[in-house]
């Protein structure tokens, strides 16, 4: 399986979902390049969530397309997300279960080669020797942050979905977990789709920036772009200019 | 020179991918019964208390000189626990998903819909054979009654119950998927639904006319009134045997496309994202 891909890794046409009368996402078009990393940012309601959801296959979209790998994510379902991972605050793993089980159980899903080995990589890369044999749940936020990412790596994606992966940590945690995605997305050129609400890891860690409101992409562009086009001092401004029209 | 590197994964659509992908679902599903005392005890605590309780009224009856109602009591327990079993066992692998809230890690894993539910299905199994054995081994030691009486004809009564209760499972998964966990009591009501109409321990003619042709519907029906059969020494009738296998594969084959139904309607509806909040 070839580990570059020629042209984008993942692209998105004119995404549209409804839920009854409301239009959660309204035209989205993205795309995310080999080793890019794109920040999606929005208020809440945005349809943020909604659009990661629609490109992982778990919102069908009524309008629009997706394309992984150049290949249409519906019909292409299985070879596409095994290319892929995921992780956001609001998703658990199985909290009964030790570490390096729930590694384990999800080294076997994604089809690894050597679930075993690449579990002990995962260990090491993620600190979490320690925490082997605890179970998930008695874990710090912190801690489960750091599985749930060991996990989302574990089969070498070449795009990583990660939606506020940093919302439930503290400044110092979230600081680390921000400079071992950093490092992970300059040194395997793996692309990164991120939502999150705090603008300065979207600063530090985006390559290009996706300004959602009502469903919508507003403005997109570096984060020294947003701000010069909106005439702002930072994101957060830009991010405040638009939220409140 | 060109190097080719290995890949990490197995290609996604290959048998070896597939067949890994089932085992994990397996592999996660002990781990968790391996974590719960509760779960453990429940493969004993549940069998233990109905053949003691059904055990004993059996010698209470048989006392009171109802004929051969020892072995009829006790082979319907038998065999109902096999159905009941199959379909919580399921049912509960699923709701373990949701109740640990990993649901969508499983579904955005390449993990397809069918090889989940061929998971769960098969740790279900592992499950039953000691839940069976447990139980059979029991009346054996307290009753004197060996499960063998029945012969080989315990191979498709149990095959028939055993698919029953997969498709109710299917089912049942397909509902909680559309209504979410506020309908999990469905794991554990649905086959008591059919209970009556399955002649568990009384046979099908008994029942008034619209129950009875209800009852005929109900591939475990023919199982039980089969065991009656057997435990009488009258034998086996395979054609009716051959018409629950029939009703079965309608079962399963409505429950699959019931199941495909309802995930992709929460698909379009977003409520399989509802199951991360």
């Amino acid at each position: 399986m070839p580990t570059s891909i020629p042209g984008p890794v993942l692209e998105a046409r004119d995404l549209v979902k409804r839920f009854g009368s409301v239009t959660a996402v309204d035209g989205v078009s993205l795309s995310v390049g080999a080793g890019e990393v794109v920040g999606l940012l929005g208020p809440n309601g945005a349809g943020k969530t909604t659009t990661l959801h629609m490109l992982l296959g778990l919102v069908t979209p009524d309008g629009g397309s997706v394309r992984l790998f150049g290949e249409d994510l519906a019909s292409h379902r299985v070879a596409a997300l095994s290319r892929v991972n995921f992780a956001a605050g609001y998703v658990h793993l199985p909290g009964r279960l030790h570490v390096e089980e729930n590694l384990t159980a999800f080294a076997y899903m994604y089809g690894l080669r050597h679930p075993r080995r690449r579990v002990e990589e995962m260990i090491e890369l993620f600190d979490l020797g320690g925490l082997r044999k605890r179970q998930f749940r008695y874990l710090s936020s912190g801690q489960q942050t750091r599985v749930q990412l060991a996990k989302a790596l574990l089969n070498d994606p070449r795009l990583l979905v990660l939606d506020e992966p940093t919302a439930s940590l503290d400044p110092d945690a979230g600081d680390r977990i921000r400079e071992l995605l950093l490092r992970l997305a300059r040194d395997s050129g793996r692309a990164m789709l991120i939502t999150s609400h705090n603008m300065l890891e979207i600063e530090r860690m985006t390559d290009r920036i996706h300004f959602l409101s009502a469903g919508r992409i507003v403005a997109t562009g570096t984060a020294g772009e947003l701000a010069e086009s909106y005439g702002a001092a930072d994101l957060e401004e830009v991010f405040l200019r638009v939220a409140r029209g | 020179m060109s190097v080719q590197v290995e890949s990490a994964t197995l290609p996604a659509t290959s048998p070896a991918a597939r067949r890994r992908r089932v085992f994990s679902v397996v592999l996660r599903d002990f781990y968790v019964m391996r974590r719960s005392v509760m779960r453990v005890l429940e493969i004993v605590y549940w069998p233990t208390i109905e053949v003691l309780i059904w055990g004993y009224l059996s010698v209470f009856l048989q006392a009171r000189r109802v004929p051969a109602v020892v072995a009829a009591l006790l082979g319907g327990v038998l065999l109902w626990q096999v159905l009941f079993r199959s379909q919580t066992e399921v049912s509960i692998a699923f709701l373990e998903d949701i109740w640990s809230r990993n649901l969508l890690n499983v579904f955005v894993s390449p993990l397809t819909a069918g090889e989940y539910l061929a998971g769960i299905i098969v740790f279900g199994a592992l499950k039953l054979v000691v839940n069976v054995l447990l139980m059979a081994g029991l009346a054996l030691a307290l009753y004197g009654f060996g499960i063998t009486r029945l012969g080989l004809a315990l191979v498709p009564f149990m095959a028939l119950l055993l698919l029953m209760g997969w498709a109710l499972a299917i089912v049942t998964i397909g509902v909680i998927l559309r209504f979410g966990q506020g309908a999990e009591v469905i794991a554990w009501a649905l086959a008591f639904a059919f209970q009556p109409f399955s002649a568990v321990f009384y046979p099908v003619t008994v029942l008034p006319p619209l129950m009875r042709a209800i009852a005929h519907a109900v591939p475990a029906s023919y199982v039980f009134e089969g065991m009656r059969s057997v435990l009488a020494g009258h034998g086996l009738h395979w054609s009716t045997l051959g018409a629950a296998a029939l009703l079965d594969l309608l079962y399963v084959a409505g429950a699959l496309w019931f199941f495909a139904r309802m995930l992709h309607r929460v698909r379009a509806s977003g409520g399989l994202s509802r199951f991360g909040e």
